[in-house]
């Protein structure tokens, strides 16, 4: 790994750089308790302090609601406009965890079959990450394996310290992006930086309320399909798609045409969440999952079990988005815990 | 424990006990020392599961509507915002007065959890919390804090109706001082001086970040419909594909739904994860109705039946 320093003061004069050249994308606060990634155009809009952005960065390579191609019936034949189109784009100040997110989003859109909408737009994409500065209450990425500073994933990572950002050159995209804007960095004090990287790493690796272990979680839930632990957690669920809405690796979808009386339309997917009930509905009015205790305990399964059975990887981040904004305080750092122990009861 | 939480728990073990009940739902400990969550009790066993703190902020009326369906009858806990959701799904026909006992709490005021850990952080035990003179003070396990009532409540309760409930069936403490002089539009009255422009551009703004997670709808205790408009696919009144104009259709089309209807629990505003302040619209309709038809705020009282449900001679008739 190649590492660069950029001084503190010269980080507004890079993201403007950025801005000028590049579609930047950065987290912008929108008001005190609302935040999220947004086209920027100067670095006085970024908020580089923020924590967790309420919408995650997820929605870049797979928008809510996404126009798949349009369609003319007018002239006897039909015709199809397909709308895909990816620009390039950067995405500057993505914290680990939901560069994590994206990783565990790859297989599922760019595996065996490889969505052609989300691919090329992820392809196009230069990711340049940024530790956090504190630790939440509501994160737990650390029970995945990650910390607050940890890089993996990103072209670029940056870890903001006393005086100065460490940068931390992960791919040959960040590398080509740092030799085009080569004037701020420097090689300069590389090895303090590093140094104090690996101070605010510890620091932060303390600093974590929740911690839940997740060792033998998914062989429990292999075991565990019908457990009445699934109907206390579905009583209180209210049912609404918060917590798949903001997650950065719930993925799902749903098909939408539209036609208008002058024979053109659109096919959109958009957003879908498993906490819905028509979400497995079926033609003819048969569910699969008729109540809310099917439709949580698909949510957890999911993230705890199916998707490291399908493609080997964790299916949650850790970052605690679903935790903070849950109606009712089902909270998934308390079932990992949890469920070890109704087990144990058994 | 304060002894609101004791009254609870021994109300809750009589009800069960005796079988006059079949399930309690409350507030029990969260995840987090500011946070509560629903609690379902069905076992006398359970009943120290139940708790009351400054903090229980649902609006547990809900739930009837979820449980009605359940043999024998169900004890639920509300506040005095709440108590309105239960006069209101009564005259609904939603849930009969008979199916339910209602443990009704004097609260005083909800504190904002977040505001509260700037102070205290999250690395503690709550362990109770007692109130005197507009002081709350959180006895915790790394020690006393106090927080005056003028600047940590949630922003609903310092507009509060009712302190106490409206219906109840056992009151758990002493009843709460109301406070008739609460301001109870000052919000809405100054987005009304806006020009069309500048509230288009507000909401605009707000319902653009719309994620139609629908927990507005979901925790709404005046959303009873069996099937929602929103929820149906044919026709799809409303598309699902994001952007502003169905965002705005959904809102507007459920503010007028629940218009004459919504009892002002704030519950919608609290759960919008994109903070968009719904309180506002539907405190303009409120507003309105009481401008309009002197109608009480809805579930004030199981007698006066909603505004745009009756027909009455005096009505203004602007339109016709």
């Amino acid at each position: 790994m190649q590492y660069k320093v950029l001084e503190k003061d010269k980080i507004s004069g890079f993201l403007d750089y950025l801005a000028s050249k590049h579609n930047l994308m950065a987290p912008v606060s929108e008001d005190e308790s609302f935040s999220q990634f947004k086209r920027v155009y100067q670095a006085s809009e970024i908020n580089l302090n923020y924590t967790n952005t309420v919408i995650p960065p997820k929605n870049y390579f797979f928008p809510p609601a996404e126009n798949l191609f349009s369609f003319s019936a007018e002239n006897g034949g039909i015709e199809i406009k397909e709308s895909r189109q990816a620009e390039n784009m950067v995405i500057f100040g993505l914290r680990p965890c939901d560069i994590n997110g994206m990783s565990m989003l790859d297989p599922v859109f760019n595996g065996n079959f490889p969505d052609s909408y989300y691919g090329p737009k992820r392809e196009r994409t230069i990711l340049i990450g940024l530790s956090c500065q504190e630790v939440m209450p509501t994160c737990f990425c650390k029970s995945f394996g990650t910390d607050p500073t940890d890089g993996s994933g990103a072209d670029l990572m940056l870890t903001g310290l006393e005086n100065c950002f460490l940068v931390e050159i992960l791919t040959d995209k960040g590398a080509g992006l740092l030799e085009n804007a080569g004037g701020f960095f420097s090689d300069e004090s590389v090895d303090k930086a590093i140094s104090e990287k690996k101070l605010l790493r510890d620091k932060l690796a303390g600093a974590f309320l929740r911690e839940p272990d997740l060792s033998g979680v998914k062989e429990i839930l292999d075991k565990n399909f019908e457990h009445p632990y699934w109907e206390e957690l579905a009583a209180k669920c209210i049912g609404c798609g918060i917590c798949t809405f903001v997650c950065p690796t719930c993925h799902c979808f749903n098909m939408i045409d539209t036609s208008r009386p002058d024979a053109t339309g659109s096919r959109y997917r958009c957003h879908d969440s498993c906490m819905f009930p028509g979400f497995t509905k079926m033609a003819g009015g048969h569910n699969p999952r008729p109540t809310r205790v099917e439709r949580v305990r698909n949510r957890f399964m999911h993230k705890l079990k199916y998707h490291l059975d399908r493609y080997n990887l964790d299916g949650c981040s850790g970052c605690g988005r679903c935790i903070a904004k849950c109606p009712v305080n089902i909270d998934i750092s308390q079932i990992i815990t949890h469920i070890r122990e109704v087990v144990k009861d058994d | 424990m304060n002894n609101i939480t004791l009254e609870l728990r021994k109300q809750a073990r009589k009800l069960l006990e005796d079988q006059v009940v079949q399930l309690v739902i409350g507030y029990g400990r969260g995840s987090d020392p500011f946070r509560v969550t629903p609690v379902f009790v069905r076992h006398p066993d359970f009943v120290d599961s139940l708790i009351w703190n400054p903090f229980c902020i649902n609006n547990l009326a809900k739930y009837l509507i979820e449980y009605r369906y359940l043999p024998g009858k169900i004890a639920v806990v509300i506040k005095g915002c709440d108590s309105r959701a239960v006069n209101r799904l009564i005259q609904d026909n939603q849930i009969e007065r008979d199916k339910i006992v209602l443990l009704g709490v004097p609260c005083t005021g909800i504190l904002e959890a977040e505001k509260v850990a700037k102070t205290t952080g999250y690395q503690l035990e709550l362990e109770r919390c007692s109130e005197q003179e507009e002081k709350f003070t959180l006895h915790t396990s790394s020690g006393d804090f106090s927080f005056a009532a003028k600047d940590s409540l949630i922003t609903k309760c310092y507009s509060c109706y009712n302190h106490n409930p409206v219906v109840f069936d056992i009151m758990l403490g002493p009843a709460a001082k109301e406070n008739p002089a609460a301001v109870k539009y000052s919000e809405v009255e100054s987005l009304e001086k806006l020009n069309v422009k500048e509230k288009s551009e507000y909401w605009d703004m707000y319902f653009s970040r719309c994620l139609r997670c629908y927990a507005c709808r979901n925790v709404c205790t005046a959303c009873t419909c069996q099937e929602c408009i929103f929820n149906q696919a044919k026709p799809a009144w409303v598309d699902r594909i994001n952007n502003l104009s169905n965002n705005t259709s959904f809102h507007l089309i459920r503010a007028f739904h629940v218009a004459g209807r919504c009892v002002d629990c704030g519950e919608c505003d609290r759960v919008c994860p994109v903070n968009i302040p719904l309180r506002h619209l539907n405190q303009k309709i409120l507003k309105d109705l009481q401008e309009l038809y002197d109608a009480p705020i809805p579930g004030a009282d199981l007698e006066t039946g909603p505004a745009l449900g009756c027909f009455v001679t005096e009505d203004p008739e602007e339109f016709m």
